[in-house]
């Protein structure tokens, strides 16, 4: 998952505990060697080699693309799973950060799930265009190691895959599981505290990962129309939903809607917090 | 745009879709509160018109996360009736100056001498930081001042915890240090002085100061996942004008255990100022265990404290809380608290004997046992919890021994005390 993941449970069962455990840490690295574009063996390494060929996806991957064509629709096509090509102008993962803006008018040609066939179970990404569940296949691991933990305890379970989380079961001792919210100046302390009974957590920003050019501050979160982050995006947004695929989603979009991050939010009548 | 609709029905259908199915119970989340406010109205009454002391306290904790936190809390005192002096009863009435030195008043035959001239309003704040230091470590460091009309405090406190073993052993040492001055009315009497009449203030000096410092050791230990120990030890000095400026000892005649004449002129009996040494060391061992059962907790603790005044105390506190229910809970107390006398105590002092270098009538320095009976009910409401606390109080001194000669036979030299405590408390989160 590319970042550190925990798994709590309040139980006298150290027998569900490790099964608990064993389950969340299986199912992190299946999904993310499932998924992972980095790996040749990956789903995504073998839809993305097909060159304009139409190749049928097993039934997991559909229900993931499913999901991001939803996304894509509700958010006016500023999210995409087409838009991973923009790391090339946009290099966050290692090294120095580093932005290629002269690139993104090529990029872009290669962007636009408008321009995928995508007939459950059949995908075709014409040549040139790849696809990226990255965006949405932590918060689907996290609501898929909840959902077991749900089916299998009452016990009180709390999921964070890196600060991605979902609880499940009865309210913890203190009565909610006490969640930070990073603060943006302090590395390692908490700006908000959040008390999550039930529910998930999600949060996007760019504290981690952002370049500045020319004194203005980008994140790693971009609109697929432009190539660009919003304009005037929050530093970290953070939204409280029923699972965390919801928060997660409702949280990147957020992102995506830059200076009106706040009234997309109340609008949908959720909880949230914002830092600027 | 024409999507300003929300999307929240689709977004939820799209993730029922993608998760077969969404989770029973919806999302319940909220801010934290971020201060959490502890107050509470203290009644302490003492029988007989000796003390009542009305007391308001108010402290408020801003958490920033889990290990960070400010503490602040407001105290306002307001103390009201007559203290006993250090004079001993006497057959005959006894006039005494009050500390102002413009004023006299009389004790009738047979009755204890109070100085009713006490009354006070105090009001002491302090404000504490903590903060983590590392992974397995904590500080903390703050101030307090405290200010009467005739008193102001001020002090610094850090401390220092470390966790150990997986935080199943946490030790800590804390250091303090407090500059206290004091402004009597009518002056710091001169120890051992006699009291003056109306107008001479020959027997006082201005104003005076002590300071103390206190190091704190202790290690906490949990011994299961019900039981928790807790072992200290601490260290403190005192330094300065340790006196309680209206206390006084009543010098009487061997025999018939009558006062003896004070000062050619003053028309008083003689009544001498108190005198301590001026420094102090003290040494405290405290233990307190606290375990949970399967719905209610108790905790019992124990302190021994020696000083080289020569007091030997011991503290034995017990209480119990008995969960009532998910909202009530009572929690019956006990205290027992016991000390041998200063080696310096003394009930009077008598005529014609050579004048020790210290000495004080102060009951608080005699042989003396105390009891604290109470209980504490509490309950929790959406909004915060409240809890009432009763108490009864009451402390017997011994300080006959070798005392009841003639006159002084008759009376009862240092009275048994005994105090009522009501208490009000209401916690709440903002």
């Amino acid at each position: 998952m590319g970042s550190p993941c925990e798994l709590l449970v309040e139980t006298d069962s150290g027998a569900l505990a490790q099964r608990l455990a064993a389950y969340a840490r299986d199912e992190a690295n299946r999904v993310d060697r499932k998924y992972s574009r980095y790996r040749p063996d990956s789903v995504i390494s073998a839809l993305n080699g097909a060159r304009g060929k139409r190749r049928r996806v097993d039934e997991e991957t559909a229900r993931l693309i499913e999901y991001g064509a939803a996304l894509w629709r509700m958010s006016e096509g500023r999210f995409d799973l087409t838009s991973g090509v923009l790391r090339q102008a946009w290099n966050f993962d290692e090294g120095p950060v580093r932005a290629d803006p002269a690139r993104i008018p090529a990029l872009l040609a290669r962007i636009g799930w408008q321009r995928v066939t995508w007939e459950p179970p059949f995908l075709t990404l014409p040549e040139g265009i790849e696809i990226d569940l990255g965006g949405i296949g932590k918060e689907y691991a996290v609501d898929r190691v909840a959902d077991f933990a749900a089916a299998h305890t009452d016990a009180p379970v709390l999921v964070n895959f890196g600060g991605d989380l979902r609880c499940t079961g009865t309210p913890p001792t203190n009565r909610a599981w006490l969640v930070g919210i990073e603060s943006l100046t302090r590395a390692g302390e908490a700006a908000r505290r959040i008390e999550l009974a039930t529910g998930a957590l999600a949060t996007s920003g760019d504290t981690k990962r952002h370049v500045v050019i020319d004194g203005v501050r980008y994140g790693h979160i971009f609109d697929a129309r432009t190539g660009w982050p919003a304009p005037d995006a929050p530093r970290s947004v953070t939204v409280a939903a029923d699972t965390c695929s919801q928060a997660g989603s409702y949280s990147t979009l957020a992102m995506l809607r830059g200076a009106g991050a706040e009234s997309f939010l109340d609008a949908e009548g959720i909880s949230y917090w914002i830092l600027r | 745009m024409q999507l300003k609709k929300p999307i929240g029905g689709s977004l939820a259908a799209a993730t029922c879709g993608l998760l077969g199915a969404l989770p029973a119970a919806p999302v319940v989340a909220q801010e934290a509160p971020r201060w959490e406010i502890d107050s509470s109205l203290l009644y302490y009454g003492e029988d007989g018109e000796r003390v009542t002391d009305v007391s308001l306290m108010v402290s408020a904790r801003r958490a920033f996360d889990e290990d960070r936190a400010l503490d602040l809390t407001l105290t306002v005192d307001s103390l009201t009736g007559a203290t006993p002096s250090g004079a001993v009863p006497a057959s005959t009435v006894q006039t005494f100056t009050t500390p102002s030195g413009k004023d006299s008043y009389t004790v009738a035959a047979g009755d204890a001498p109070l100085d009713d001239s006490f009354l006070d309003t105090r009001v002491a704040l302090s404000a504490h930081w903590r903060a983590p230091l590392g992974e397995s470590m904590r500080w903390s460091a703050g101030f307090s001042a405290s200010s009467e009309y005739d008193y102001l405090h001020l002090g610094v406190d850090g401390r220092l915890e470390r966790d150990f073993n997986l935080k199943n052993t946490t030790a800590y040492v804390g250091v303090a240090y407090s500059q206290d001055d004091m402004d009597p009315v009518g002056g710091a009497p001169i120890p051992l002085a006699p009291m003056r009449e109306v107008g001479n203030l020959s027997s006082k000096a201005g104003n005076d100061s002590k300071d103390l410092t206190d190091v704190l050791v202790g290690v906490t230990q949990v011994l299961s996942r019900r039981s928790l120990l807790e072992v200290s030890y601490s260290y403190g000095s005192s330094d300065g004008y340790l006196n309680d400026p209206y206390k006084f000892l009543s010098v009487v005649d061997p025999v018939s255990g009558a006062p003896v004449p004070g000062p050619a002129g003053s028309g008083l009996d003689l009544y001498v100022y108190e005198s301590r040494p001026d420094s102090r060391t003290k040494q405290s061992l405290f233990a307190e265990w606290r375990h949970a059962f399967d719905r209610d907790s108790m905790a019992v603790n124990f302190r021994y404290m020696t000083d080289d005044w020569g007091i030997e105390s011991a503290t034995v506190e017990a209480r119990y809380r008995w969960n009532i229910s998910d909202r009530s809970w009572l929690e019956p107390q006990l205290r027992w608290y016991t000390q041998d006398a200063a080696d310096f105590y003394r009930t009077v002092l008598f005529e014609g004997e050579a004048l020790p270098r210290h000495a004080s009538a102060d009951y608080r320095l005699a042989d003396l046992d105390a009891w604290t009976v109470g209980a504490k009910y509490g309950h929790r409401t959406d909004h915060g919890e409240f809890s009432v606390r009763l108490g009864y109080y009451r402390q017997e001194a011994d300080a006959t021994a070798g005392v009841a000669v003639g006159d002084l036979a008759g009376f009862d030299l240092v009275p048994p005390l005994t105090a009522v405590i009501v208490q009000f408390g209401y916690k709440f989160q903002l």
